[in-house]
């Protein structure tokens, strides 16, 4: 039955109804519009369906929304203002500022079919949060082993991927 | 960029201008530029306009528009594979035209929006039809500015959009401002339409072509082509923006999840009822073996369809070989005649008589999978007059559109095809079959509401098409010098072709059928080898006499040369090894081709090849520290030279096999953009690589078995190697196909590899642990 929840996405408030054991991926998409986190295998095997929450990466196709009450969700629709937040920019800096991992992956052109790529950028911002600076080795590392699954891309963008990372972990830091 | 052009005084190409207010196409109301509202817009669009949906190709209009703010809009049947298209298009329009690629909008793929069709992995084809657009724009609106700025067209030249000569000036948005460039194009061909049991059931997948010779840019001197333009779509795919096909909202619409059978042959006994108090709003849809729950919150229906699966009822089947089986299965089948040969058999035979060496070897694939990371998806929106719109990603609008207007026993007209970005297809939508979309439409028109279907991974992995395996024989005789002088290659595979609609198929609804039938792929590089004898032989689906048809085989990525190089390039490798020669050489020494030739020397060189004969001084097949090894193949597809050269390191105690560096090397004729072919060509690897390591679908005698990542494995990043790309551009030889065909040199490399570590040659894939530790035993 459904349940009136609270939650914090992408920094603002929202209560939405759900029963609270509905995945988390359907109440962003089907209440919240949020498109970014996408539908793969449901079973948490891919990452195309990752958010942050309060910072850690989590596969919202299988984490009950009930979970994430009270803690703070971000999708790929809000790194640009959590970047404009840590950064400090002014209105009118945050509006036309991209977090450096999206635009590292625009500069880099990763995307190919881009299905995979809302999760493969929130990992890449979870990694570089605790690793500002990691080696292809570390990279690789991050994005295969760490639980519950590799994060995988059918196309292989996996080469691009390393590079924007790197390119994102430069523009972090200057 | 200033380019002289050719004028004809008696050019057939009459061009008038006309006031432009409302301007119609084919009787449809112009398409709006921007960007639909909502796709509640879109379905009343949609349905205003579905008596005359069909834009007339004649028409400029019907393709291309500038709008006088110098913005242009480019209308194509096509669509975004994943491969950097939408850029490629786009680069190619803006060089003919001589404006910036950034002015330039595409919409591609919708049915009522678009006037060609075909294939979306045929760029080399739509390329040429919008390229041919441009250029009639182009010269057409030479003569309008000849004409409005009183100077002779000779003394015209463009740049970025704007026309100058003898000090006078204008820009296209100017000369057709509040006009209507009313330019004849001429076109052959057909759109899409059922054909049943025609090769793959559908005809005119080719779409229109756009004839006539128009003056083209000299590929010597383009501006735009050759750059490394980014693809227009990728910053909303990062930033969140874009609207896929599984984002699709209609007011009233309703979720469903599918109830698949519990094998592939298994008919419908009694469906379980929904528990209402738990699920009000759950319903149960069926028709003859389609089942599936409905309900406005897709949690509920998936929920619901959870617990109505656990008791529903089937009948038992067991009527596959099962995947270990695969290969004796094919073994044992009786062939017919092949269905497609090339060379003469007794040219052949006599050569192979008389030769001084003679080795045959068979090479064995299984079957594979597309394996998009997002399932299939799809709305459907059936209308109380019959018609229907239909919203998808399948790489194939006009061919999808034929296959449900011939379910739903209607024609082309009735049927609006929206298409939207979506995870890659690689291949399996190329045909316009197969998917969600016949579900949804089969549920919309049964409940009277829009339906939207998502697959599950399980559910996609198991019941989706799949490309089929492989078996091929090849017998080569060899002189006293070690050359080849005859080669017998024989290819023999289930249905390769059969992407029927599943939803249609287990609702008994009609289907076009298509004809099972295999094809000779590989383009001959070897043309010092002049005895050569193919034959392609084709069956019916596994499973094929069942209600689901069993495994309906649907070729995947680069297809036919994937599996038939294997095989050719693997005997290549093994003759070159029986006449103790280097491998590249050994190719080197059957062709003058002189592309073949550059783009093998310059990838050795890349790779730091050197030349000696495979196996490795050190070759072992035993203990537990690493062997290393290095191997080569080429392939020659549609204009384009590859080569790739594997590096391996083998474990023979444990059969793992790792590819620790691959490079790859194109030419692929002009390069179009190359930062784009250097992702096309790193990605291909990483999926020849998985392919080669990982891929094979198991099934068991009732159904698929590999129904997750973990049972169907694909390369991981940290799997791959180091990957060193080559390219070779050429302004003299037109463009080859570049953006796909990486992952087929993947195979036939690290099998060589394998064998030059090891000393025993691989002829089968995947090189996995337990396969690979059976081949080292001997």
């Amino acid at each position: 039955m459904a349940s009136e929840l609270t939650l914090f996405v992408n920094g603002a408030k929202q209560v939405v109804s759900a029963a609270p054991e509905t995945p988390l991926i359907f109440v962003l998409r089907n209440e919240l519009k949020l498109s970014g986190p996408r539908m793969g295998c449901g079973m948490a095997q891919c990452g195309s369906c990752s958010v942050l929450l309060n910072g850690e990466e989590i596969r919202t196709c299988i984490t009950p929304v009930s979970y994430a009450v009270g803690k703070q969700v971000t999708t790929i629709e809000g790194l640009p203002a959590a970047w404009a937040v840590e950064k400090k920019l002014s209105a009118a800096d945050a509006a036309k500022t991209l977090h450096p991992v999206q635009q590292a992956w625009i500069d880099e052109q990763v995307p190919q079919c881009g299905y995979c790529q809302s999760g493969m950028m929130i990992a890449a911002v979870e990694l570089l949060a605790k690793n500002p600076n990691p080696t292809i080795a570390q990279i690789k590392d991050a994005f295969t082993n760490k639980p519950p699954s590799p994060h995988l891309c059918r196309c292989g963008t996996y080469a691009a991927i390393i590079d924007a990372v790197q390119r994102a972990a430069k523009a972090m830091k200057a | 960029m200033t380019v002289k052009t050719e004028t004809s005084s008696d050019s057939p190409l009459a061009t008038t201008l006309t006031r432009r207010g409302f301007v119609k196409i084919g009787g449809a109301l112009f398409v709006s530029f921007a960007l639909p509202a909502g796709f509640r817009a879109q379905t009343a669009e949609s349905r205003a306009s579905l008596q005359t949906n069909q834009l007339n190709p004649t028409l400029l209009a019907s393709w291309l528009e500038i709008r006088s703010d110098n913005t242009i809009l480019i209308r194509t049947g096509r669509t975004e594979t994943g491969t950097g298209m939408s850029g490629y298009y786009t680069q190619v329009i803006a060089e003919e035209l001589s404006v910036r690629p950034e002015t330039i909008s595409l919409i591609m793929g919708d049915t009522d929006k678009t006037p060609d069709g075909g294939y979306s992995a045929g760029f080399l084809s739509g390329m040429t039809n919008v390229r041919k657009v441009a250029a009639y724009t182009y010269q057409a609106l030479l003569r309008l500015a000849a004409t409005q700025l009183g100077v002779p067209v000779e003394n015209l030249s463009v740049v970025d959009g704007v026309i100058s000569g003898v000090g006078k000036s204008i820009s296209y948005g100017q000369l057709v401002e509040g006009q209507h460039l009313d330019l004849k194009i001429p076109v052959t061909g057909e759109l899409a339409k059922a054909a049943p049991g025609k090769w793959v059931g559908v005809d005119g997948l080719d779409g229109l072509t756009v004839t006539g010779e128009p003056p083209l840019k000299p590929l010597n001197q383009c501006k735009v082509m050759g750059t490394s333009f980014p693809v227009p779509g990728i910053p909303d795919k990062v930033t969140g923006k874009t609207q896929w096909s599984c984002d699709v909202t209609l007011p009233g619409m309703l979720h469903a999840r599918m109830i698949r059978p519990v094998t592939l042959g298994s008919t419908l006994i009694s469906v379980a009822a929904v528990d209402k108090k738990q699920l009000p709003t759950a319903e149960i849809v069926k028709k003859g073996n389609l089942v599936a729950v409905v309900s406005p919150n897709e949690w509920e229906a998936i929920s619901a369809a959870r617990a109505v699966a656990a008791g529903t009822k089937w009948t038992d089947w067991a009527g596959l070989p099962g995947s270990d089986n695969l290969t004796k299965t094919l073994r044992a089948y009786q062939w017919n005649a092949p269905s497609e040969s090339h060379g003469k058999a007794a040219d052949v035979t006599a050569a192979v008589a008389k030769a001084a060496k003679k080795i045959s070897a068979s090479y064995e694939q299984p079957y594979v999978r597309h394996a998009p990371i997002g399932p299939f998806v799809a709305v459907a929106d059936v209308h109380s007059d019959g018609s229907a719109t239909v919203w998808t990603h399948s790489a194939q609008s006009q061919g999808l559109r034929a296959r449900i207007a011939y379910l739903l026993g209607t024609t082309p007209e009735h049927v609006v095809i929206r298409w939207l970005d979506h995870s890659g297809q690689y291949g399996r939508t190329t045909f316009g079959g197969d998917g969600a979309e016949s579900d949804a439409v089969i549920l919309s028109q049964l409940t009277g509401k829009p339906v939207r279907v998502q697959w599950t991974l399980q559910e996609d992995m198991a019941w989706s098409s799949v490309s089929p395996g492989w078996v091929s024989d090849i017998q080569a005789g060899l002189d006293a010098n070690g050359r080849v002088i005859a080669l017998h290659s024989s290819f023999y595979s289930p249905h390769m072709m059969d992407p029927r609609p599943i939803g249609a198929l287990l609702a008994g609804m009609p289907c076009s059928t298509s004809k099972p039938g295999g094809w000779v792929a590989t383009e001959w590089p070897y043309d010092k080898i002049q005895n050569r004898l193919e034959h392609a032989y084709g069956m019916a689906n596994l499973g094929a006499d069942t209600t689901s048809s069993g495994l309906r085989g649907n070729i995947m990525r680069t297809p036919g040369q994937r599996q038939q190089n294997f095989a050719l390039e693997g005997l290549i490798n093994e003759a070159a090894a029986a006449a103790g020669a280097d491998p590249i050489q050994f190719r080197l020494d059957h062709t003058t081709d002189q592309r073949l030739v550059d783009i093998l020397n310059a990838t050795a060189k890349a790779a730091g090849w050197e030349p000696r004969r495979s196996p490795h001084s050190k070759a072992r097949r035993t203990g537990p520290s690493p062997v290393t090894g290095r191997g080569v193949c080429i392939m020659v597809r549609q204009n384009a030279y590859w080569v790739g050269i594997a590096e391996v390191a083998v474990v023979p105690a444990t059969g793992a096999v790792q590819v620790t560096k691959f490079t790859i090397g194109a030419d692929c004729g002009k390069i179009i953009n190359p930062r784009q072919l250097d992702r096309c060509m790193k990605s291909g690897v990483v999926m020849g690589l998985s392919e080669a390591l990982r891929e094979e679908v198991t099934f068991d005698k009732e159904k698929v078995t590999s129904t997750n990542w973990s049972r169907y494995k694909i390369l991981t990043m940290e799997e791959m190697p180091e990957i060193k790309v080559v390219q070779i551009s050429r302004d003299d030889k037109g463009f080859g196909g570049g953006s796909e065909a990486a992952n087929a040199v993947c195979p036939p490399a690290v099998a060589a590899a394998f064998f030059d570590a090891t000393g025993v040659q691989a002829r089968r894939i995947p090189l996995a642990p337990a396969y690979v530790t059976t081949l080292l035993k001997g």
